[in-house]
């Protein structure tokens, strides 16, 4: 297809993000109770010319204009049929999003206290769960205004808010991909530096730079980056077209239990590396890390957390520079410079970090040509109470995520399944799951930390850091398609 | 000393050795349990695991029905996959996940049994990427294979279809059995809880609805290592 997009006919939140102008965020879990009313808030939502209606956020650019909201939905399978969807057009479908995140549990490392039946309402009730509202504001307030519109027209099952922020941590001051004051998630990392670009709208115009990726990584009916292959468009093509697919995520991540692991590990290392303590912290290098001489354990602790990581609390790259952060990239361009690197061999980032694992760029990868074909783009936000590690407590927080994708199988599944939790893109790591996000136990985990030399020192006995609290996968359809599930005529 | 059983007992526990018995279980017990006591057929393949370790070497028993089941039909099926030879060899160099792969023909089957690593929709989704072309030449042989070809086209489609036809594995531990009807049911595990006295009937009426399967997700010699680490081992590059 080269037809150019037309942006008035996408929904805003597939190729960009809204955080940088919008700071709160609230999901509205949401279930079709009375269908007209539905069905007419959806034809409502197009327009947005409607009282008491939030109109939906395309991907038209904004230019000067920033809006002060932002409004999206995503529909659930069990949506689909709710809103009346044909059976032979559910049928096109792909299986893991008929079968939903509930099932797909064992893929994806829901279990023990991750597994779905252990989740809260609304996420308990899956074939009640409809549609996933998602606003965008600058306060609170734009957020509750919006909900009142939307609840005049579903049931609200549940809401989940989650807001930026940017608290710096022990590395002081910031950079961030874009050079914009970091967003700091738990866990202390600055996060979603970097996401495929789509910096080119129609898909016959070549790509204005290299890293520039295929529409068809996110939109349905484009090319991919499998030569030759598309991801199934679902019919009638007016609903699957320009289609994508989100797995919306509640993470719970254990600051507290990070913090005390990264107490631990750095303990052990001052223990355990004696002669070899040199390969990784050198005399005075605790200096550039931001530390006082001689704080060499708190240095310690942040090597552990960036080479998991494989990304300095600050965001910058261990695979540009192993041993410490940087904290005067002066400019925009410089920082996406410095982002552009890669993990050709010998890379000073280990194999099993965070980052490597998730996107291995151009480093070797068992499945050839799986390299950027698994990529995706994330939209995520933290929630719950602040962190303050001096006074830890027991409150629930964590990242309310999204992995947007034009096929969840090959994508997130592929991702969350096979490289994350089973290490299968490297012979070195196969058998660990990841050390941040992965299904850990302290019986079985294990990460190699790299050393300046080009040995490693394998830690052991973490837990598993970050739960799921519940999610759902869901279609983000075009506004066409919005259309045409508001005309539906049957149930 | 223990009393043994009773005269009814002993005439129950023989009555699967008598062949009045059996012949009566084949014609009225069994279709009689499996109209008023349906169990789903159970989808084929290795299934999802926890443990790292059963993530790897997983077996995949395709079996296809030919479409022309006469000596001609086989060996139409035979010179596909030999006019392929090098394209097959290709395909699981680049795919890098596949430990061995076979196809064999029984009784007009054409059968592709191979052993990969990690998560099944994307081997066959790598596989499709890496040698489209082969498998359509076998899907033109077999029954409603023409419905997923060209399997690039049908990426989505084919991954279903060969899910639909690869052999159910019987779980090595013979009461896994409730758990996995418990879910292809929608039904909690284990709710209502179930009495080991209910295992043969279990078995019997899955084995009516799964006559095909795999006595469990194969035995491997060396468990717990990948392709691509025992590649690597012995230096052949990975």
């Amino acid at each position: 297809m080269s037809k150019t997009l037309n942006l008035n006919e996408l929904q805003g939140n597939i190729l960009r993000g809204y955080r940088a102008d919008l700071t709160h965020v609230r999901y509205l879990l949401l279930e079709v109770v009375d269908l007209s009313d539905a069905r007419r808030f959806l034809a409502a939502s197009i327009e947005g010319v409607t009282p008491g209606v939030p109109k939906l956020t395309t991907a038209a650019h904004w230019a000067d204009k920033k809006p002060h909201m932002c409004f999206n939905i995503g529909v659930t399978y069990e949506g689909l049929k709710a809103l009346g969807t044909p059976a032979s057009s559910l049928a096109t479908f792909p299986i893991e999003f008929v079968e939903g995140m509930t099932h797909r549990s064992l893929k994806l490392g829901d279990f023990g206290p991750s597994a779905a039946n252990q989740w809260p309402a609304p996420f308990d009730r899956p074939d009640r769960l409809h549609l996933i509202a998602t606003i965008y504001a600058v306060d609170r307030s734009h957020l509750d205004e919006v909900q009142d519109q939307v609840a005049q027209a579903f049931s609200v099952l549940g809401v989940r808010d989650a807001r930026a922020r940017t608290d710096a941590n022990v590395l002081g001051p910031q950079y961030a991909g874009d050079g914009s004051p970091n967003n700091r998630v738990f866990f202390g990392y600055a996060d979603s530096i970097s996401q495929p670009k789509f910096n080119h709208l129609t898909d016959a115009q070549p790509a204005k730079t290299s890293d520039s990726s295929p529409l068809g990584t996110v939109l349905l009916g484009h090319p991919t980056r499998m030569e030759g292959v598309m991801f199934g468009v679902p019919s009638p093509k007016v609903l699957g077209l320009n289609g994508s697919f989100n797995a919306f995520r509640v993470l719970a991540q254990d600051a507290h239990g990070f913090e005390q692991y990264l107490d631990q590990a750095a303990e052990e290392l001052e223990r355990a590396l004696g002669d070899r303590m040199d390969q990784l912290l050198p005399v005075d290098g605790e200096l550039l890390i931001g530390f006082q001489k001689g704080q060499r354990r708190e240095a310690l602790r942040e090597i552990v957390a960036a080479q998991m990581c494989g990304r300095w609390r600050n965001g910058t790259p261990v695979a540009n520079s192993p041993s410490h952060p940087i904290f005067d990239i002066p400019n925009r361009d410089q920082a996406e410079a410095f982002n552009a690197f890669g993990y050709q061999a010998p890379s000073a980032c280990p194999v099993g970090a965070h980052i490597r694992r998730t996107n291995p760029r151009d480093g070797a990868v068992v499945q050839r040509g799986s390299n950027l074909s698994r990529q995706m783009v994330r939209r995520g936000m933290p929630y719950g109470p602040d962190f303050d590690a001096a006074k830890p407590d027991n409150e629930e927080r964590g990242l309310l995520g999204n992995f947007i994708g034009a096929n969840l199988g090959a994508q997130f599944e592929a991702v969350m399944c096979d490289w994350l939790n089973l290490g299968l893109l490297h012979p070195d790591i196969t058998g660990l799951n990841d050390p941040l996000i992965g299904a850990n136990t302290p019986e079985t985990s294990a990460f190699d930390l790299l050393l300046l030399d080009g040995t490693s020192y394998r830690l052991r006995g973490f837990p598993r850091f970050v739960q799921t609290r519940g999610g759902a996968y869901t279609f983000l359809p075009s506004l066409p398609a919005i259309e045409y599930l508001s005309k539906l005529k049957s149930r | 000393m223990a009393k043994g059983p009773g005269w009814f007992d002993r005439f129950v526990n023989d009555l699967p050795e008598r062949r009045w018995f059996q012949f009566l279980s084949n014609i009225v017990v069994v279709p009689f349990w499996a109209a008023i006591d349906p169990r789903p057929k159970l989808p084929g393949g290795a299934r999802p695991a926890v443990q790292p370790s059963e993530s790897l070497q997983r077996m995949m028993n395709l079996i296809m029905p030919l479409k022309n089941k006469s000596p001609v039909g086989r060996a139409m099926a035979a010179m596909v996959i030999s006019q392929n030879i090098d394209e097959i060899f290709t395909g699981l160099d680049n795919v890098g996940t596949i430990h061995f792969a076979r196809f064999i023909i029984i009784d007009d089957k054409l059968c592709m049994l191979s052993v990969y690593d990690g998560d099944f929709s994307n081997y066959i989704r790598d596989f499709i990427v890496a040698i489209g072309n082969v498998f359509d030449g076998i899907l033109s042989q077999v029954e409603d294979g023409d419905d997923v070809i060209p399997t690039r086209d049908n990426v989505e489609k084919f991954i279903d279809w060969v899910h639909d036809r690869d052999l159910f594995q019987l779980p090595d531990f013979a009461t896994d059995i409730f758990a996995l009807q418990d879910a292809a049911m929608n039904r909690p595990a284990g709710s209502p809880p179930h009495s080991l006295d209910e295992l043969p009937r279990a078995m019997i009426l899955q084995l009516k609805a799964n006559p095909n399967f795999s006595l469990g997700g194969g035995y491997r010699g060396y468990a717990g290592f990948s392709v691509a680490q025992i590649r690597q081992k012995f230096g052949l590059g990975w």
